[in-house]
């Protein structure tokens, strides 16, 4: 009928539908969430076995009898990070990416559906060990917390400036075995703030309990005082 | 697996499009890729086939506009864009921009850090003489 209806010819329908923005939406519902609950939320990042779960587990330990703590364990395929954190006795939920290699915005909201929040004062989010997606993709926590293991290497920070200029607190993990790692411990923290001023900067050995309190404090926690009752948010 | 994340993520919103549009067929795809949202164009392109099988969208042109990296520099005051080398492992491993007036690091970024879903074309509805 029309002479522009030609052959190949067809509408084009303007989208502009801003994926990274969504992104950022999403973590930003997920926080508005969270504040209307009065709950804390802390974003763990870390590589593979640098010991996110085991420094989580030392945290609970701590800070269990202060806070209403849930923790949501984002991994590929298994549950043993959930296993390993529960026997502190507190909620874990474990979230299996199924390949992702990173936990978005989306998959925590649906963790955060199945958690009672009137019940939490303080929520941990494991992230997947990967220190190069997540950067990408915010979940919606207030403090984002990378761990550093000297087992890693000495070039971690200078390696992923993307993460470490996101972070609010490095922790560099393992340190008691630096000497053998040949890694200088006070060069990493160095290179951890010249790519972010602003950064707090913990050492730790996890697995043994030291420097956890350092990290409670970094991140603005404390293990004393009296149990919080969920109402001091009103 | 990051750039399928991507990948499923644009599909849903053509997809979506299409079903607003009641449109038969999804003929072209205009993505437009910042620079800095390590995501490869050839990965999402080759996953956005895949997803696109047995859709409307099958067999759609993907065009996709890679956008520069634009940023201002909170030292110098320099906006405009920075170069940003097509190499892997310059944005895996160091994706530290400098400024290319004063070489300081305190940039803020201006632009090249989204990823657009732009436009798709659908055809043209039947004796719709109009467009």
């Amino acid at each position: 009928m029309a002479d522009t209806n030609a052959p190949g010819r067809g509408r084009d329908i303007v989208i502009d539908v801003d994926l990274s923005k969504r992104t950022s939406e999403l973590a930003d519902e997920n926080l508005a969430l969270l504040e209307e609950h009065g709950i804390r939320a802390i974003d763990v990042l870390g590589s593979v076995g640098s010991g996110k779960t085991t420094l989580i587990k030392e945290l609970v330990r701590r800070l269990k009898n202060r806070y209403r703590i849930a923790v949501i364990a984002g991994d590929i395929t298994t549950r043993i990070d959930a296993e390993r954190i529960e026997v502190e006795g507190v909620e874990v939920l474990q979230i299996q990416t199924g390949g992702a290699c990173h936990l978005d915005g989306e998959i925590v909201r649906r963790a955060l559906d199945r958690l009672d929040l009137d019940a939490l004062d303080l929520i941990i989010i494991e992230n997947v060990g990967n220190l190069i997606c997540p950067a990408a993709f915010p979940v919606g926590s207030h403090t984002r917390l990378l761990l550093l293991s000297v087992t890693e290497g000495p070039y971690m920070a200078i390696k992923h400036p993307i993460m470490v200029r996101q972070a609010d607190v490095a922790v560099i993990n393992k340190v008691d075995l630096a000497d053998a790692m040949e890694v200088d411990v006070e060069k990493l923290s160095h290179d951890v703030r010249s790519v972010h001023p602003q950064i707090k900067v913990v050492s730790t050995v996890a697995r043994a309990g030291e420097g956890i309190d350092d990290v409670i404090d970094a991140l603005g926690l404390s293990d004393e005082g009296e149990p919080t009752d969920g109402d001091d948010n009103a | 697996m990051h750039d399928v994340t991507a990948a499923q993520r644009i599909a849903s919103t053509v997809l979506q499009a299409a079903r607003e549009q009641e449109a038969e067929r999804v003929e072209r795809v205009e993505i437009a890729l910042g620079a800095m949202t390590m995501i490869d164009s050839e990965q999402l392109e080759f996953w956005l086939e895949q997803i696109f099988r047995g859709t409307v969208a099958e067999g759609a042109e993907v065009a996709i506009e890679q956008l520069p990296l634009r940023v201002r520099c909170t030292e110098c005051g320099y906006e405009g864009s920075v170069e940003v080398p097509d190499d892997p492992i310059y944005h895996l491993m160091a994706f530290a921009p400098d400024c290319p007036e004063c070489a300081s690091d305190e940039l803020a970024v201006l632009g090249g850090d989204a990823c657009v879903v732009q436009s798709i074309r659908v055809p043209d509805a039947e004796a719709d003489g109009d467009d």
